[in-house]
């Protein structure tokens, strides 16, 4: 049974004016609070040389790399909380994480921070800043960093909402050669986003090519360029037979 | 000759093996485990390879240190109770003081470097653990031996631990020390000073060990030859070693003792 309450007003009016008066001290002080914290907020420095910290290892520059590299994933997290990634320069951060790379060639991981914590920003800007940084050290080794070009290609359509953007990294996935061990899925991206972006042609001849050279061996991978095959002819027959307003 | 050099090294270990350095050893241990967890905890990818790393290269300044200190600490105090004095009275010549010396030596080091077998081989296998724990038994071996000649001459235990840890750490530094003296020649335009600051730590860098007598922690990253990387640190190891001690017999022949 629920208990019946007594009406606000007929509260005490000192209590009410205390609640209200202290309820308000709260939101001022939180507000300045976090302002205070947020100027708290110490940047990135600019790095040394990558030979400089390949001196400073004293012979250990794949260990120095992937410190540097947690040290640069804890730098959001100063005084005891997490800052948002705006307050982070991200030229400054792609300074380092070109550095970390440097250092310790070979390693996945400045990348895999780049894709996976540092697109969690919500600034387009810094954004396109970070998929460019992997778009351009996805040449260093395809073979180590083609899931990373995968996930800036979706980041790039589902979260930056750049078709063209990702059209480029899906292009650049799927041109990549045989050599380079990777699931089909990742080379359909191009002719996917083709479809998207309306042009139903590029992404059938796309799809033709690949069933005519026989570089597709799966059969269900070939089952499923069929389909869409067939699916992106029914648009493109579709988007002929509207009348031209 | 030798039951008196082997009597005076079951004599000198005896003074190195304590309660007090197993101690240490095993808080040095615990501390990189517990170090080793934590870098664990926040590596996103490849922690397996970066924890083992790190513990390693942990240890190795951490073992370098204390084996410097304890044979520092323990010639040193040979000097303090005017055991040399004592010694040379007996029918023992000065060169029997430092090959007794080079075996406590060996055998500290061993000594040091077996948990480390251990503690490594858990972490990256015993191929891995086997390499590293040779490898920085030769470089204990080098650090102290240094230790040694820096106590024999100077004997006093902070002098020469701090000039012990500066020959080390200028072999560790020299390619960034030469990089930097190179570019300072070329920022002041290839000046008299700069260039003659360059040709004198070039001349330097002759006595000193060269980057191949330490262990390579990349090995921890990379497939590599391990023999091959072990034969090349032997090989700079044993020329330094002897190197080393030929300065030390000089030295401890040159010095007075007063009976």
């Amino acid at each position: 049974m629920r208990r019946s309450e007594r009406p606000l007003l007929s509260l005490p009016r000192p209590l009410l004016l205390a609640f209200v008066l202290l309820l308000v001290a709260q939101t001022v002080h939180h507000h300045f609070d976090r302002e205070r914290l947020e100027s708290s907020y110490r940047g990135l420095s600019q790095p040394f040389s990558a030979n400089i910290y390949r001196g400073l290892a004293m012979g250990s520059e794949q260990l120095l790399g992937y410190l540097l590299a947690i040290r640069l994933q804890l730098h959001d997290n100063q005084v005891g909380r997490h800052f948002n990634y705006k307050l982070i320069d991200y030229r400054l951060l792609i300074e380092w994480l070109d550095r970390i790379t440097e250092i310790s060639p070979g390693t996945e991981y400045p990348l895999l921070l780049a894709s996976r914590v540092y697109t969690s920003t919500g600034d387009p800007e810094q954004l396109r800043q970070i998929l460019g940084f992997i778009e351009y050290r996805f040449d260093d080794d395809p073979q180590l960093h083609w899931r990373r070009l995968a996930e800036a290609c979706i980041t790039a359509r589902h979260k930056l909402g750049d078709l063209d953007l990702a059209l480029r990294l899906a292009r650049k996935l799927a041109q990549q050669p045989a050599s380079v061990d990777m699931p089909n899925w990742a080379r359909d991206f191009e002719f996917l986003l083709l479809a998207e972006l309306n042009e139903l042609e590029s992404a059938i001849a796309i799809i033709e090519a690949l069933l005519q050279t026989e570089s597709v061996n799966d059969p269900d991978e070939r089952r499923f360029l069929q389909e869409k095959l067939l699916d992106f002819r029914q648009m493109l027959f579709e988007s002929q037979q509207l009348p031209v307003k | 000759m030798t039951s008196q050099t082997i009597a005076l090294f079951r004599y000198l270990m005896l003074g190195i093996i304590s309660r007090r350095l197993f101690v240490l050893l095993a808080i040095l241990l615990f501390t990189a485990v517990l170090s080793g967890s934590f870098i664990q905890e926040l590596a996103i990818i490849n922690s397996g390879a970066i924890v083992s790393a790190f513990v390693a290269d942990m240890l190795r300044y951490s073992m370098a240190l204390l084996a410097l200190l304890m044979v520092a600490s323990a010639v040193a105090e040979d000097y303090e109770s005017s055991q040399f004095e004592r010694l040379l009275t007996m029918p023992l010549a000065r060169w029997q003081y430092i090959a007794a010396q080079f075996m406590v030596i060996a055998c500290l080091c061993l000594l040091l470097v077996l948990p480390v077998l251990l503690l490594v081989s858990l972490y990256s296998g015993p191929v891995i653990g086997i390499y590293w724990a040779a490898a920085l038994w030769l470089e204990l071996m080098l650090i102290s031996l240094l230790g040694l000649l820096a106590i024999l001459s100077l004997e006093k235990i902070p002098l020469a631990v701090f000039f012990t840890l500066a020959i080390y750490l200028l072999a560790k530094l020299s390619g960034l020390i030469s990089q930097m003296l190179a570019e300072s020649v070329y920022l002041s335009d290839g000046s008299a000073a700069s260039r003659a600051i360059e040709f004198i730590f070039s001349v330097i860098l002759y006595v000193i060990p060269d980057s191949s007598s330490f262990a390579q922690n990349d090995v921890f990253f990379e497939a590599a030859n391990l023999f091959v990387a072990l034969g090349s640190q032997f090989l700079s190891v044993a020329v330094y070693v002897l190197f080393l001690l030929t300065v030390c017999l000089v030295d401890f022949y040159r010095k007075e003792f007063n009976f």
